[in-house]
């Protein structure tokens, strides 16, 4: 398992190196634009503190920030056993060394995420439609995937690579608007100064200001992309199920409601890419995700074994290329793993609405809703910042003193 | 969540488990594009709730801002002759109803039976509402004595 992780590590730093030679870059011809003896070093010095300042405090809050940005809520077995259950079971089958902190997101959208830059200290954050709409399976196999990103060290790359990409852009900007800013001072100190060299590279720093970005994003999106399939590998070793992650994956595509709390950076944490319009089928070089019709017709066919060299197999198959997802070390261990049967039945609506209610309610009580069960049988939930002191049932008129 | 028109927050009624926000103030009522899934399971109710809204070309009332998004909301009409005018966030938020219009569609929720998003309105409002106003306006007469 730990060269698996090492290969996966070497690939994504390759990509990685690529988003700091950019970064670098940039620096470098900001600062020649500006000062050209010797201003190109002066400008690495500065991408470069910029860089670490943000990785440092990524390091250690990113969790919390990404936590707090996307609304998620920690909660307590009590809360949801079901899911903490969950959660416990695949820790151990991934062997995990400590429980990551559950988190659930009131969010109506069905989506999930995994946070932790060591496995030690990792966080799974769900949204309470997720809840809502998936059986145990399904949000057994949302679990592992999650899991597993944790596992696969994918997560400290996506902060570190996140962070970079925020880097650059950060940079690109600044540079940017204060050649809008102090554009006519500057240009006529260079005027008598250098003039036809320091034009050119003045050129080129405007050119890779607006280029480093985009080529930025892509690589990015690039690493994003690679780590989706061996997730979903992982995932189906854990729970010996391939259908249960492929229907999770269909139900949170398939519904329509867009996650508020989602941007740019945080969009390739999550399980299904929370920003792209639905149903796109081509991969392009600017999606997080790979498709999802793909990644669940790779699950649905693989057959005989949960083990990387199904998935494997599974994935030639349907994208009719020899291209490894799986790190050869994980292929080279066969042991059988077999599949297992469907456990239960799907859960019946009602309990799903049931369920979905009670996730709301637990949110709602978290955040200080006070509850009035109304004699009429309507139920009323009334927000902390509610300043009346009396309100009327609007079913049955029936009057409610809130003191 | 506040409301749409008063800015005052919105309570939460549930009711054979779909919520609905609703305005203490102005009687309105937001409906979240999360419990329309809920209350519209198949394909077949989804239609029927399409096929009952008309973009509206010439209203005059005020349009609001989406109470998640914030964006101005567009009015859309619902029925045969443009009885009722609710507000839809373009980003697909919710609906939003006026109590007026809100009572329009329980009326016309008896004519039509199979639609179950004014059912559920229809339940949670029905009883109470040609009542329920003079049992509020009955009720602060009473506080004021």
């Amino acid at each position: 398992m730990w060269e698996l992780i090492q290969s996966n590590r070497r690939k994504s730093l390759v990509l990685f190196i690529s988003m700091g030679v950019t970064l670098l870059l940039l620096g470098y011809f900001f600062g020649s634009a500006y000062y050209p003896d010797g201003g190109g070093f002066i400008g690495i010095f500065f991408a470069f503190v910029i860089w670490g300042i943000l990785s440092l405090i990524s390091y250690f809050s990113g969790s919390k920030i990404l936590l707090a940005v996307s609304g998620a809520k920690e909660v307590t077995k009590e809360v949801h056993p079901q899911l903490f259950n969950i959660v416990e079971e695949m820790k151990i089958s991934a062997s995990l060394p400590a429980m990551p902190k559950v988190y659930i997101i009131n969010e109506a959208a069905p989506n999930a995420f995994a946070t932790g830059i060591k496995p030690e200290n990792s966080a799974v954050a769900v949204t309470a439609g997720l809840l809502a709409r998936l059986n145990r399976d399904e949000l057994q196999g949302v679990v592992a995937h999650e899991v597993s990103h944790i596992v696969n060290r994918d997560v400290m790359f996506m902060t570190f690579s996140g962070i970079m990409l925020g880097s650059i852009v950060l940079i690109s900007e600044v540079f940017l608007r204060s050649l809008w800013l102090g554009g006519g001072r500057y240009s006529s100190k260079s005027s008598k100064s250098s003039g036809q060299g320091q034009m050119i590279i003045m050129i080129v720093a405007i050119v890779f200001a607006i280029l480093a970005p985009i080529l930025a994003q892509l690589l990015y999106f690039a690493i994003s992309r690679k780590r989706e399939y061996l997730a979903d590998a992982s995932a189906v070793r854990y729970t010996r199920y391939p259908e249960g992650l492929a229907s999770a994956l269909e139900k949170i595509s398939d519904s329509s409601i867009d996650l508020k709390t989602a941007n740019k950076v945080t969009a390739p944490m999550y399980i299904v890419n929370p920003l792209k319009p639905k149903g796109q089928k081509l991969t392009n070089l600017s999606s997080t995700h790979p498709p999802i019709s793909e990644r669940v017709r790779i699950l649905r066919s693989m057959s005989g074994g949960a083990n990387y060299v199904d998935y494997q197999n599974a994935f030639n198959k349907i994208k009719r290329s020899k291209s490894p997802i799986i790190p050869s070390s994980g292929l080279a261990d066969q042991t059988p793993i077999g599949l297992k049967e469907a456990s239960i039945t799907p859960v019946a609506l009602g309990l799903n609405k049931q369920t979905k209610r009670d996730t709301g309610d637990i949110m709602m009580k978290v955040n200080n809703y006070s509850f009035i069960n109304c004699s009429c049988g309507l139920k009323i939930k009334i927000p902390p910042d509610y300043k009346k002191t009396e309100l009327f049932c609007p079913r049955c008129g029936t009057k409610h003193s809130l003191i | 969540m506040n409301c749409p028109v008063c800015k005052e927050p919105l309570v939460v009624l549930e009711l054979e488990q779909v919520e609905v926000d609703y305005c203490t103030s102005c009687a309105g009522v937001w409906l979240d594009s999360g419990e329309l899934e809920l209350i519209l399971e198949t394909d077949e109710d989804r239609n029927r709730l399409v096929n009952l809204f008309k973009e509206a070309t010439d209203v005059n009332e005020k349009s609001y801002d989406c109470p998640i998004c914030g964006k101005q909301m567009r009015k859309y009409e619902i029925g045969e002759k443009g009885k009722a005018v609710v507000d839809k966030c373009r980003k697909n938020h919710g609906i939003w109803f006026d109590k007026g219009e809100l009572q329009k569609i329980v009326e016309f929720g008896s004519v039509n039976k199979e639609n179950k998003i004014i059912n559920l309105l229809k339940n949670m409002f029905w009883k109470s509402m040609p009542l329920a106003e003079n049992k509020i306006s009955l009720n602060i007469d009473g506080g004021n004595k």
